[in-house]
């Protein structure tokens, strides 16, 4: 280990990079517009579902049942229409995701004392978007519920419409919401889209810089030289790795400033977690990079091996909980889990060193086995 | 020429792995997703330890829940949240079941981590209703109302059809979002890719002194990927759609493929724009992210037009990949015809044509 040859081989790949002008402005620039097309883009928040509604009783109490509806901020009203024919055009071309059906004597069985049926349409395309707004039907229902069945049992008991009310719900719900108490899906897509492009980035560029030196035959000339294979990794990487810790902090930034999720836990914490993160990242490129002879290669390669992890086993849609024993498995060999604990822990819930020392250390020894994997795997002489 | 292209792309085998791989495990694990709230694990703090509690704790069930384990105190259940071994704590006060058999308003506190809003709100959502069921089912028990009593009490009775997707499978949308995005990426890539790697090798000379205009030596990149990715998605439908998730397929398939093979064109012209603008591939790559990124969001494939905000909603109809997804989507699982999509269709038509006219006219200037 030569830190004189080390520093040169940083040199070179640096000179490298900054001639390449297209090249650095992307890998600054690719992060950033990804940060900002994701943190605009993605909106988990279900509200303004457009619906349209078939009264077919047109009385007092259904108009006030519809009312319900659309003075709430989740649903966006489209109009009435005549039959229940002309439903299935407007779902079909997306113009209605939810539609509300009143039968005839609607009020009618409800003055009588009887129940009346009402039925909910809704889209499915959406799964997600699908079972909140069922939640907020029901929600919608239940309230309705519970001011017909107090009305019906105060006159049927002759007790105040208070006493009637309590009697009815018994047992109140509290809803405490930790973390992100004003349920802002901003705030926790901002730092799980940290895990994903730190995922992404360093390994593109990591790759592409290694591959290329491959293809075009430059690489022979460090197979000719003195250099020892691990100055020419350590001496390949720290550039790319410098240019991801400069994008962690621009990231970082991002989504506290312009996205405006809080950040409650300790940054030196934070930071150091975050490099050793990309440093991962970025050995995983290296890795890739041992294998791949072509850039084409390369890159379809590293979408492979870090999209698919980076979304499925992070815990970014599906908690790892949540899941079988099979990919929870798989999701423990993949870093992006550990990242997207830290990364919520230290923004919302102001965790820190204590709690995910754990995590923290679980991505260094990925990172150690990664480059030590890439360090026996690479060969200066070339296969006969 | 288009043989030619084939070949040299068979013969990268990393790159036909990656590719078949891409059309098949990767829109199979696609469907491991699953939005909905499945197995959250709940703690109870239970106060109370009555018969009353034990039945309200019984309600939390699988798919949506499944009990974690009881805790002492309050602070046990912040830390297991925190830590994020609990997404939801259940506080079940002391004299719970005192209070409901006394006729006295009682209540239960749910403490529920939002550090991911969707599961946050559902199980937020999903537990208001086990809740208020439970309530007022003892609200009828209270007042000797059963269950045939309850014909004689007016109430909503109310019924939810699910469209499209009856069981809200996830297994239906998150492999057919995948597809579409995959066929987006390829057909970037692919004409991309073939059409650097001749710059970045020098045997774009040689093309250039053959008998050879630049529109034959562009057209056949573009046919032979698009082959390629209609192959790809052929095997797609096939073999993991149709063969492991069972989508329905209610429309007309030629149509699919005809509205596929038209946007694969489309996007192709800009790969070919990217190509002309990069001298190497790692360029190529990072301004195809550039321009997908875009694409992808404004498409609606992650967030359907009415929940972007208004500006947005506008410039989405610049994204060829909305009006791809809109016909996917409706003739896939939506059954819908020309009749209904053919807005969609003119739309892919006029951003495709310009968009492979500019990608086409730049390809051809670069040569003059």
């Amino acid at each position: 280990m030569n830190l004189h040859r080390i520093k040169a081989i940083i040199y070179k790949e640096w000179r490298e990079i900054l001639r390449d002008r297209l090249f650095l402005s992307l890998a600054f620039f690719v992060p950033v517009s990804m940060m900002l097309v994701f943190g605009y883009g993605i909106k988990m928040d279900v509200e303004n579902i457009p619906f349209a509604v078939l009264d077919q009783d047109r009385s007092a109490m259904s108009r006030d049942y519809l009312h319900l509806f659309m003075d709430s901020r989740y649903f966006d009203y489209q109009g009435d229409v005549q039959n229940e024919r002309e439903l299935e055009p407007l779902l079909a071309d997306s113009k209605i995701r939810f539609a509300i059906i009143v039968p005839p004597r609607f009020q009618e069985n409800l003055l009588s004392g009887r129940p009346a049926p009402v039925q909910s349409l809704i889209d499915g395309t959406f799964p997600f978007r699908t079972a909140t707004s069922k939640g907020y039907v029901i929600a919608i229902n239940n309230a309705f519920n519970g001011k017909l069945l107090a009305g019906f049992i105060s006159k049927k008991m002759g007790l105040s419409p208070e006493q009637a009310a309590s009697l009815v719900q018994p047992v109140k719900l509290e809803l405490r919401y930790l973390y992100n108490q004003e349920l802002k899906s901003i705030w926790s897509i901002a730092p799980a889209m940290m895990m994903f492009i730190l995922m992404m980035t360093p390994p593109f560029l990591t790759a592409l810089g290694v591959v290329r030196e491959k293809e075009n035959g430059s690489i022979y000339n460090i197979y000719s030289s003195t250099v020892t294979r691990a100055e020419f990794l350590i001496g390949k990487l720290l550039p790319y790795l410098g240019i991801s810790a400069v994008n962690v902090v621009i990231l970082w930034f991002m989504a506290a400033q312009v996205f405006g999720a809080p950040f409650k836990g300790d940054p030196l914490f934070f930071f150091l977690a975050s490099v050793v993160y990309d440093s991962c990242t970025t050995g995983i490129g290296l890795l890739v990079s041992l294998f791949a002879n072509t850039q084409v290669a390369a890159m379809m390669i590293t979408v492979v091996v870090t999209i698919i992890p980076s979304v499925l086993y992070s815990g970014l849609l599906v908690p790892i909980a949540s899941m079988d024993a099979a990919s929870q498995f798989e999701a423990h060999l993949f870093p992006a889990m550990y990242y997207t604990d830290i990364a919520i822990g230290s923004f919302l819930k102001g965790i820190g060193m204590e709690q995910l020392w754990g995590r923290a250390g679980a991505l260094l020894l990925y990172t150690l086995v990664l480059w030590l994997v890439s360090y026996l795997l690479f060969h200066k002489r070339v296969r006969a | 020429m288009t043989g030619k292209e084939l070949r040299q792309l068979s013969r990268d085998y990393l790159l036909v792995g990656a590719v078949l791989f891409l059309f098949t495990l990767d829109v199979m694990m696609a469907g491991g997703v699953k939005m909905d709230l499945n197995m959250a694990t709940m703690m109870v703090h239970d106060a109370d330890h009555s018969q009353a509690s034990r039945e309200l704790i019984y309600r939390f069930q699988p798919p949506y829940f499944k009990f974690g384990g009881e805790i002492l105190n309050q602070k046990e259940g912040i830390e297991l949240l925190d830590q994020g071994k609990a997404l939801v704590v259940l506080d079940i006060p002391p004299r719970f079941q005192h209070d409901l058999i006394q006729g006295k308003p009682t209540s239960v506190q749910l403490q529920v981590d939002t550090g991911n809003t969707v599961l946050g709100t559902l199980a937020a959502s999903y537990g208001g209703q086990i809740i208020g069921r439970y309530g007022f089912d003892i609200a009828l028990q209270r007042m000797n109302i059963t269950d045939a009593g309850l014909a004689s009490v007016p109430m909503l009775a109310d019924s939810h059809r699910v469209w499209y997707n009856p069981n809200q499978k996830d297994a239906w949308f998150m492999p057919i979002s995948e597809l579409l995005t995959i066929i987006t990426v390829l057909a970037m890539m692919l004409p991309a890719a073939a059409a650097v790697r001749e710059k970045e090798r020098g045997t774009i000379e040689q093309l250039l002194v053959s008998p050879l205009t630049p529109t034959q030596i562009m057209l056949p990149k573009v046919v032979a990927m698009t082959l390629v990715i209609l192959l790809g998605t052929a095997l797609s439908l096939g073999l993991i759609l149709r063969g492991v998730f069972d989508v329905p397929m209610k429309g007309s398939i030629p149509l699919f493929f005809a509205v596929t093979a038209l946007y694969t064109f489309a996007m192709s012209g800009l790969g070919l724009f990217i190509s002309t603008v990069s001298r190497n591939l790692a360029q190529a790559t990072m301004l195809i992210i550039m321009v997908m990124m875009p694409i992808i969001l404004l498409s609606g494939a992650w967030t359907p037009p009415e929940a972007m905000p208004p500006g947005i909603r506008q410039a989405m109809y610049l994204s060829p990949l909305y009006y791809y997804i809109e016909m996917a989507y409706g003739i896939l699982l939506k059954g819908a015809g020309l009749k209904l999509l053919w807005d969609s269709l003119l739309g892919l038509t006029l951003i495709g044509s310009a968009v492979f006219g500019f990608g086409v006219w730049r390809f051809r200037r670069q040569f003059s």
